[in-house]
């Protein structure tokens, strides 16, 4: 296509255009007509055959471009792809509105929620913390205890060995648990004591179920 | 004839230095005395002789973490408006748009450096006294009362990147033979400042609108002024929908500038695909 324009217009070129020097090569502007690329030709690059080639040239030249204008919009093939492209990538505005009023809610329950959870464990925060001075007290008392305990105990080593003794010495250890023995078998004499006097209290009183009944009546 | 003339000493004295007159600057040449930076061997950028540099000393911070994601708006203020409108710039008897805006040079829009359109700044708004239809991408609250003080309209509309480019740009898109695009809507983030009317959203009930606008009246105690009985009403109320790029023009006409013409399609799907 570009060789017989060429050979067409080449008295033109060299009427318009000054002496050039021998051997000067082939101009690679034309004059007149918009350049039109041969599909057959190899030597045409790939990108002049492309659609958006001849759009362009149709933007520049118009219907002098030879281009035909129902090509310029989507074939429907391209035309169903970009369908199926905007459904899937671009949601409406309803339904991006809704997924919004979606997304708000759920996190206001979430809110909402946790609000209700710190509510319902502070009110018991006073009763807590009531409790926990308690134990704090408890705690203290029984340090006391235990303290005084070990004073006892270092006192009665100290008058049964005469001297100072060291808590860790074995010797105390050995008369801790035996003063415990002793203590323990004073605690069960005494349990024992007290049972054998409820019983004879219990022998010596009346039913007690007799009472029940004549009430019960 | 004087006896003796009396003048004073030119102190301090300044001796009369030579220029220097070689092409890079001659004798030194601006590399100073000996050392390592007078044949160029300097260490690189940043190095500080061994000690941690302070590039990395810092430790790192997100600061800029996603800073190419983020959508940039450029930064229109009111003052910079009227100074367009006074010299003749922009034409307040015609809808102002960003198209409008690009044309005059009034400002810069890069699409592709994240910019997403103009926002109003407040700057300028004690001077600010033009009648306009404008309409930008972001514009705070004190700027909408201002311009609707002063019997303007204002509209805030999404443009995505393509039709941002388009709109900037309107002559090498029309070069390029393409149909007109149809606008897309905003994403999920902006949905909800496009359809807020306070915002004076393109996507907003017209008539939440009107009532933003008496509210924003009381607010900042101005009277709005009756635009039906303006002369420019007609002007004033034009709007453009929300798929629309030009005013004027519509989704999936093809513009040729070299013949001037307008070509539109005719085939059904295309049309419905066009006017969805």
């Amino acid at each position: 296509m570009a060789a017989p324009m060429e050979r067409a217009c080449s008295w033109l070129l060299r009427a318009a255009t000054p002496a050039r020097g021998y051997r000067a090569g082939p101009l690679k502007y034309s004059l007149g007509g918009v350049y039109q690329p041969d599909p057959d030709d190899p030597s045409t690059p790939k990108w002049q055959l492309q659609p958006a080639y001849k759009a362009k040239m149709f933007g520049r030249y118009g219907s002098a471009s030879g281009v035909d204008p129902a090509r310029l919009w989507p074939s429907p093939e391209q035309l169903r792809e970009m369908e199926a492209e905007e459904r899937e990538w671009y949601p409406g505005l309803r339904e991006m509105e809704a997924a919004l009023d979606e997304k708000e809610r759920e996190e206001k329950r979430q809110r909402v929620q946790r609000e209700k959870l710190i509510k319902a464990k502070m009110a018991k925060m006073p009763q807590l913390i009531a409790e926990w001075q308690q134990e704090k007290a408890a705690r203290k008392q029984q340090v006391k205890e235990e303290k005084a305990q070990r004073a006892r105990l270092v006192a009665k080593a100290h008058e049964h060995f005469g001297n100072k003794v060291n808590p860790s010495s074995p010797q105390f250890q050995e008369l801790v648990q035996e003063l415990d023995r002793k203590e323990r078998k004073e605690r069960k004499l005494l349990k024992k004591q007290q049972k054998e006097a409820a019983e004879q209290a219990a022998a010596k009183t009346p039913a007690p179920v007799s009472a029940g009944e004549d009430l019960a009546a | 004839m004087p006896s003796a003339v009396v003048w004073e000493l030119p102190l301090p004295m300044k001796t009369e230095t030579k220029c220097k007159r070689g092409r890079h600057g001659g004798n030194k040449c601006g590399r100073g005395n000996k050392g390592y930076a007078r044949g160029g061997n300097r260490p690189r950028l940043g190095f500080e002789g061994g000690q941690t540099p302070f590039y990395l000393a810092i430790p790192k911070y997100g600061y800029n973490e996603g800073h190419s994601l983020r959508r940039q708006y450029h930064p229109l203020s009111l003052r910079r408006l009227q100074y367009l409108i006074d010299l003749g710039r922009l034409d307040p008897t015609q809808p102002i748009d960003l198209t409008q805006l690009t044309n005059s040079r009034g400002v810069t829009i890069q699409p592709l450096k994240r910019d997403y359109g103009v926002q109003l700044v407040e700057e300028g708004a004690d001077i600010f006294s033009a009648k306009v239809n404008i309409e930008v991408q972001m514009a705070s609250e004190l700027v909408v009362a201002v311009i609707e003080k002063n019997g303007g309209i204002i509209t805030t509309a999404f443009y995505d990147q393509r039709s941002l480019d388009i709109v900037c740009k309107p002559v090498p898109f029309f070069l390029r033979g393409q149909p007109i695009p149809k606008r897309m809507l905003p994403p999920e983030d902006l949905v909800r400042y496009y359809t807020d009317p306070k915002n004076r959203g393109y996507l907003a009930d017209p008539s939440k609108v009107l009532e933003a606008r008496l509210e924003l009246g009381k607010k900042y105690g101005y009277v709005l002024p009756d635009m039906t009985k303006d002369e420019l009403f007609q002007m004033l109320s034009t709007r453009k929908d929300p798929r629309q790029i030009f005013f004027g023009l519509a989704p999936g006409w093809v513009v040729n500038m070299s013949e001037k013409k307008i070509l539109k399609p005719v085939d059904e799907r295309l049309l419905k695909y066009y006017s969805s």
